[in-house]
């Protein structure tokens, strides 16, 4: 009954977020000074091809009829069509690229929880000696460097100049594309899992659980993945969380300089021919994805750690 | 620790300084097709861009206009979100939960969506609009240092000492509560214009930035673009933004010591 409770208030709690953003994206696409049929025609318009276009938007209509409708289109996924693909349905266009974005997401988070939680262990247990040091010294050099730097060079060295990895915009790119965008996303996200994992690490390297695991025969590296931590992969997942906001930038960022399709892509080629109902579609979208992942990242922090539980 | 600091930030800002000092003088907006993507020479010592625009000069006017705006940005975080987090933690009970969890949602939110779905209002972009959209977010990470360090320093002998003579409010706030966090935040000021130097030549990069090209996400944006034959212009730009959100960082810990 309180598993059910607890889960019933997170929905409801992840529902109201996107809801909200919602509220944003369409009171921003409308009430914001600027007319957005004109934003959409530009200065040469004349006074009838802007009032077909606002009849179609639905622009004339007073504003609480507008968010109504655009409420009823959230409900049921139907945000109308595109502007620039006619008679093609905004939320198609959006479910097309939700895939690539999540993909490229979801392996960055993988990547980034492996590497970092090694690096972390590395850092705070016995296993370099005095040379661990380095571990923490590379985490804090990398991630203080901007991902907008690196990315490119990282991406000249190894494409252009190696020829180890795909070119940027090659279509053909697969797996390997894939790989890269994501090893370079995950790489800041990896930093930050490695230091605040070190620190947890280093709470929990005197306890007396640990000695005790020891004394039973325990051997070090084991002592070190399967006791010590556990208990601080609490801190971990609340990292992971708290960057998830700053994956998604890193996202938009990587699909550019790869001219990777995914929603980053659609929400900036949207901005550009200010096409509105997928731009709403791909924001609620992006929002929603964000909130279902952060949620998830809670529920599994709950699992694992019957602390926080209560 | 403080000299190793100083020691640390001086080169940086020599650099940044004389590259700034010696492109300033020129125009960023000149173009000169027979140079396009000129290797880096005596005369143009960052080499040229896409139309033989000289990239010294495009980098040192995007370096000043860009941390013009971060420096605002993060003076705005300041002034708004310090006094909120000192505030909270003072007045502590529902409050104090409100406003910490307000910055919980506020720094974990997607930041570049919230820029899209304002920008998407204005026809161009220009920095006063990314100054907005900037600052509607940066007041977070001040409120939390602010509501963190006032959390300590509530129960400090001189404070009590301060509300047993009778001060309160925002006397006490100002004079008493704030003067004891300055350092912390003042380290703060230099992150969070780092990242503002970062934000803004990301937006830029994705085309969300000032019309006109002179940012620094511009220059990277020509070089990606032209990576294969005239590497260099992506070089200087990815070069200059890590070496721009790096001085202002260290500037910020410079206040500090």
């Amino acid at each position: 009954m309180r598993l059910v409770r607890a889960v019933f208030a997170r929905t409801l709690e992840a529902a109201a977020c996107v809801l909200a953003m919602a509220t944003l994206v369409f009171f921003a696409l409308r009430v914001l000074p600027g007319d957005p049929a004109r934003l959409l025609l530009g200065d040469q318009a004349s006074a009838g091809e802007l009032d077909a276009l606002r009849a179609t938007l639905g622009l004339n209509q007073p504003l609480y009829v507008q968010y109504a409708s655009f409420l009823r289109g959230l409900a049921t996924l139907d945000l109308g069509q595109s502007l620039r693909h006619p008679n093609v349905a905004a939320m198609s266009l959006v479910t097309r690229a939700l895939p690539a974005t999540s993909a490229l997401a979801a392996m960055s988070v993988a990547i980034a929880a492996v590497v970092g939680t090694l690096a972390a262990v590395l850092a705070a247990g016995p296993f370099l000696g005095a040379r661990r040091v380095w571990v923490e010294r590379a985490a804090v050099a990398i991630s203080s460097t901007p991902l907008l730097s690196f990315a490119p060079l990282a991406t000249y060295a190894l494409a252009v100049r190696l020829r180890i990895a795909p070119l940027p915009g090659d279509p053909d790119a697969g797996f390997g594309g894939l790989l890269l965008a994501s090893s370079l996303l995950a790489l800041p996200l990896a930093a930050h899992i490695a230091r605040v994992g070190r620190a947890a690490l280093e709470d929990v390297a005197g306890a007396q659980f640990l000695v005790a695991a020891r004394a039973r025969g325990v051997s070090v590296a084991r002592t070190w993945m399967k006791h010590a931590l556990p208990p601080s992969l609490g801190p971990i997942l609340a990292v992971i969380a708290s960057q998830l906001g700053a994956l998604l930038g890193g996202a938009v960022v990587l699909e550019r300089l790869f001219e990777r399709p995914g929603l980053g892509t659609l929400m900036l080629e949207a901005y550009a021919a200010r096409d509105m109902p997928v731009l709403e579609g791909a924001i609620i979208a992006a929002g929603a994805l964000f909130v279902v992942v952060q949620a998830a990242a809670a529920a599994i922090h709950a699992a694992i750690d019957p602390r926080v539980r209560q | 620790m403080t000299s190793t600091r100083m020691r640390n930030a001086v080169p940086i800002a020599i650099v940044v300084v004389g590259c700034i000092a010696l492109g300033v003088g020129r125009d960023p907006e000149r173009l000169d097709p027979s140079l396009s993507f000129l290797s880096p020479t005596a005369s143009h010592p960052f080499g040229c861009g896409e139309a033989g625009v000289d990239l010294l000069a495009l980098v040192s006017h995007a370096v000043l206009r860009g941390a013009v705006l971060a420096a605002i940005v993060a003076a705005v975080g300041l002034v708004i979100g310090a006094p909120l987090g000192a505030a909270a933690a003072l007045r502590r009970g529902r409050f104090e939960r409100a406003i910490d969890r307000a910055c919980d949602l506020v720094q974990a939110f997607p930041s570049f969506l919230l820029a899209l779905c304002v920008l998407s209002a204005v026809r161009s972009p220009n920095r006063v609009h990314l100054a907005f959209v900037f600052s509607l977010t940066a007041w977070a990470p001040f409120a939390r240092l602010a509501l963190a360090q006032t959390r300590v320093l509530r129960s400090a002998a001189y404070i009590e000492a301060a509300r047993a003579l009778g001060v309160r409010g925002p006397r006490l706030l100002w004079r008493h509560v704030l003067p004891g966090s300055m350092r912390i935040l003042a380290v703060q000021l230099g992150s969070t214009a780092g990242a503002m130097v970062v934000s803004e030549a990301a937006l830029s990069f994705v085309g969300l930035g000032p019309r006109g090209g002179v940012s620094l996400g511009s220059v990277l944006e020509q070089g990606v673009a032209c990576m294969l034959f005239a590497p260099h212009v992506m070089v200087v730009g990815a070069l200059s933004i890590m070496v721009t959100s790096a001085a202002v960082i260290s500037a910020g810990r410079a206040i500090d010591s």
